[in-house]
């Protein structure tokens, strides 16, 4: 993983505010959650597994393909969520949203604050026991039309709420953000 | 959500007028005619309609009319044999028909009302649940004004309000007469630019400032769809054996044995018959092509109209629209083969505030030479073609031949290990082995990609062109501009490729202008630039506009988290 806002090109766009990483929970959090996809997956190799136990002329011999999903998606869910949390990197500037991520694609995003229309912040259940919430913030563009920030601590979520909030509503230029 | 007002500064959608009385349903209309009257009594309420206005009456027909095929379903079974005992349930289902569905059409018809007042359009509608939507005025980004065939007959027209927040049409009038339709967009069109711009003066005549851009002779609508194909002709085809009998159509029409000698041609001779049903499909693509771009683009009329642009074509549905000139994105340039062959280009126009049929794209001009259009493009807005375009790194062609190959492996691979034993064999292998012939096509294909992929940043823009069969030209301009991506996977990282792309406002979700594979420090590099620029524009604006250098935040107000030292402090 390379560290996150390094290189010599990108020193304008990347200068002043430190890249932040987001809140260490999360990589519990995203374990949790994918545990619970992996178990969905499990389930089938499983029952195939079991259902297949006396077939006398089985595709596979008994254990393989559960035990192979088993250990797949055990090695997924613990290591995943690190590489996730290790490529994860934001910062909020004066005049814009920096940030990367991205495990096999490495994405770095800049959103001009004066194009956000509206944000949000939010949680889900797991979320909530860890007091985590998320920065959903929502553009007018067609890809990103909402950019996410997870895992950050509830009230640094709402001030970078609140700050986002002012900076459009203090903005001299009475235009439309589209 | 889709609400007119999804800006920050407009919090409560739902709440008419922020301004106006607490209780909007019953009151607004008043305090906004007050406010109004204060600010400029003479000019700013001329127009407006007060008075909440019904439709135009024959909407009720026309709209017993859409529901009359319903209806004939419903009596169906009593049409084909009647007497029969066993058509008391359509029966049943006619008289419920009657004694609900008209009276839900007249009593919808009554229940309905707009009105439009120098803030806001409300239109109130519903029998059961009452919805009472107000769409304001700075925030309409469309009046479009259709009249189908029918309503042409009965002089009258469909009125289509689209706003930016919303991906599809906000509020819909249908359908109001003819003059009516014309004194809605007026109005709506003279509040606007009221509230734009109330110190400018030369707003004066309509009609004075309104320039022809484009006027396609019929001649020229045809030339436009001999370059286009269709496949429109399959749907039609399909519909017609769906309600018709292919043999009997046969024998009606043509006798049987006329078509003998057809038949015993296309078994003897299969590479003719294949030829000539290819031939067929061409012309038919061809002649249908010119049939849908007439039916769609005649009589295609583009005026100038001080800030906006206005258009007007359509055979049997007449299409009226305006779009504000501000509220363009992005130009997309675009030709196919057989067009660029001839010179012949299309230009259309990003906006948002999308029409559906449309995919936020609006055509502006369907069809006319390149300088011509580069002309009227430069109406719309100014820009300066960049003279030289930057190609992306040579390693694309690499990157997308292993890729294609991967792709083509991917689909032969389980076809070739499956192939039946009886299935054909070519030169004693499995037929699908012979689909790795296809291999230096693809590499032939990367090589064409490549080299139809340029681009080019410059000070008002950022310039992308690509396409193999449809070459596409985006102009996005600085101004336009709304998020910033660089993205590398982990192929492109292996080769130090970055992807570039800059989102704009209502971009289409296939055909984006993206630049795929630009080595990783020219990309980021660029991605520097291009937002330095668009930083600098708006930094130039918040001076022009507060008379103040710098941003309009003191250093110490700027956002800025909480790290590790100020952790501690009191934030405010």
């Amino acid at each position: 993983m390379e560290a996150p806002a390094s290189d010599a090109a990108l020193a304008d766009v990347a200068a002043g505010e430190p890249v932040r990483s987001l809140d260490p929970s999360i990589r519990t959090i995203w374990m949790i959650k994918m545990a619970g996809a992996s178990t969905i997956l499990f389930l089938p190799a499983l029952f195939y597994d079991l259902t297949h136990l006396f077939s006398p002329n089985a595709w596979l011999p008994f254990g393989v393909l559960s035990g192979g999903v088993l250990v797949a998606a055990t090695l997924y869910c613990l290591a995943w969520p690190r590489l996730r949390y290790q490529s994860w990197g934001f910062a909020l500037r004066p005049e814009e949203i920096y940030m990367e991520h991205g495990v096999l694609k490495h994405v770095r995003t800049v959103v001009p604050l004066r194009r956000i229309q509206h944000v949000d912040v939010s949680q889900d259940l797991i979320e909530r026991e860890f007091a985590l919430g998320r920065l959903v913030v929502h553009t007018a563009g067609s890809r990103s039309s909402d950019v996410v920030i997870p895992g950050l601590p509830l009230p640094d979520a709402e001030e970078i709420r609140d700050k986002i909030k002012r900076f459009i509503l203090e903005d001299p230029l009475i235009e439309e953000p589209v | 959500m889709p609400s007119p007002s999804s800006s920050p500064t407009e919090p409560n959608p739902s709440v008419p007028d922020a301004a106006s009385a607490p209780d909007p349903s019953s009151t607004d209309d008043s305090a906004d005619d007050l406010s109004s009257n204060e600010a400029d009594p003479a000019a700013a309420t001329l127009g407006a309609i007060h008075e909440p206005q019904r439709l135009h009456p024959l909407t009720l027909l026309l709209r017993v009319g859409a529901s009359l095929p319903a209806l004939l379903v419903i009596l169906l079974p009593i049409l084909r044999n009647p007497g029969s005992t066993e058509n008391l349930t359509s029966l049943v289902l006619g008289v419920l028909y009657g004694l609900f569905a008209l009276p839900a059409i007249l009593l919808q018809y009554w229940r309905f009302s707009y009105r439009i007042t120098p803030k806001q359009i409300v239109i109130q509608s519903g029998v059961l649940n009452r919805k009472n939507r107000s769409i304001p005025i700075e925030r309409v980004q469309n009046t479009q004004i259709e009249r189908n065939l029918v309503a042409r007959m009965l002089g009258l027209a469909k009125v289509k309000i689209e706003t930016a927040g919303s991906s599809s049409t906000e509020g819909s009038l249908e359908y109001v007469h003819q003059g009516e339709a014309r004194k809605i967009r007026q109005v709506v069109r003279s509040f606007q630019r009221e509230s734009a711009d109330a110190e400018a003066d030369a707003t004066d005549e309509d009609e004075a400032d309104v320039e022809t851009l484009l006027d396609m002779s019929l001649r020229r609508v045809l030339l436009s769809g001999a370059f286009r194909f269709s496949l429109l002709y399959l749907a039609v085809i399909f519909s017609v054996l769906e309600l018709f009998n292919p043999e009997t159509l046969i024998q009606r029409f043509i006798r049987a044995d006329r078509l003998d000698w057809l038949t015993e041609v296309m078994f003897s001779h299969p590479a003719l018959a294949i030829f000539a049903s290819v031939l067929v499909a061409v012309i038919l693509g061809w002649i249908s092509g010119i049939a849908v771009h007439l039916a769609r683009y005649y009589d295609f009329q583009l005026w100038l109209d001080g800030d906006k642009l206005r258009k007007r074509h359509g055979l049997f549905t007449v299409t009226e629209g305006t779009i504000p000139l501000d509220k363009v994105q992005t130009l997309i340039l675009r030709t196919n083969p057989l067009m660029r062959a001839f010179g012949w280009y299309e230009l259309k126009v990003q906006t948002i505030g999308i029409n559906v049929e449309e995919q936020g794209h609006r055509v502006i001009a369907p069809f006319a030479g390149g300088d011509r259009l580069l002309e009227l493009a430069r109406r719309v807005r100014t820009f300066e073609l960049p003279d030289s375009f930057a190609n992306v790194s040579p390693l694309t062609i690499r990157r997308r031949f292993f890729r294609y190959t991967a792709v083509l492996t991917a689909l032969l691979l389980p076809t070739v290990y499956f192939w039946p034993v009886g299935w054909p064999y070519l030169g004693g292998v499995a037929l699908p082995w012979w689909g790795f012939g296809l291999v230096p096509l693809t590499l032939g294909w990367a090589l064409l990609q490549y080299r139809n992929h340029e681009y080019a940043a410059s000070e008002d823009g950022f310039y992308i062109r690509r396409g193999v069969v449809s070459h596409y030209l985006w102009i996005v301009p600085v101004e336009k501009f709304h998020v910033f991506h660089a993205t590398a996977s982990i192929f492109q990282r292996r080769l130090g490729l970055k992807t570039l792309f800059v989102d704009t406002a209502g971009a289409a979700t296939f055909a984006y202008p993206e630049v795929i594979d630009v080595p990783a420090d020219e990309a980021d590099a660029q991605f520097n630039t291009l937002y330095q620029r668009f930083k600098a524009l708006y930094r130039s604006r918040v001076e022009a506009a507060t008379g103040a250098p710098d941003t309009r935040l003191d250093p110490d107000e700027r956002p800025r988290l909480p790290t590790d030292e100020s952790i501690g402090e009191p934030s405010e």
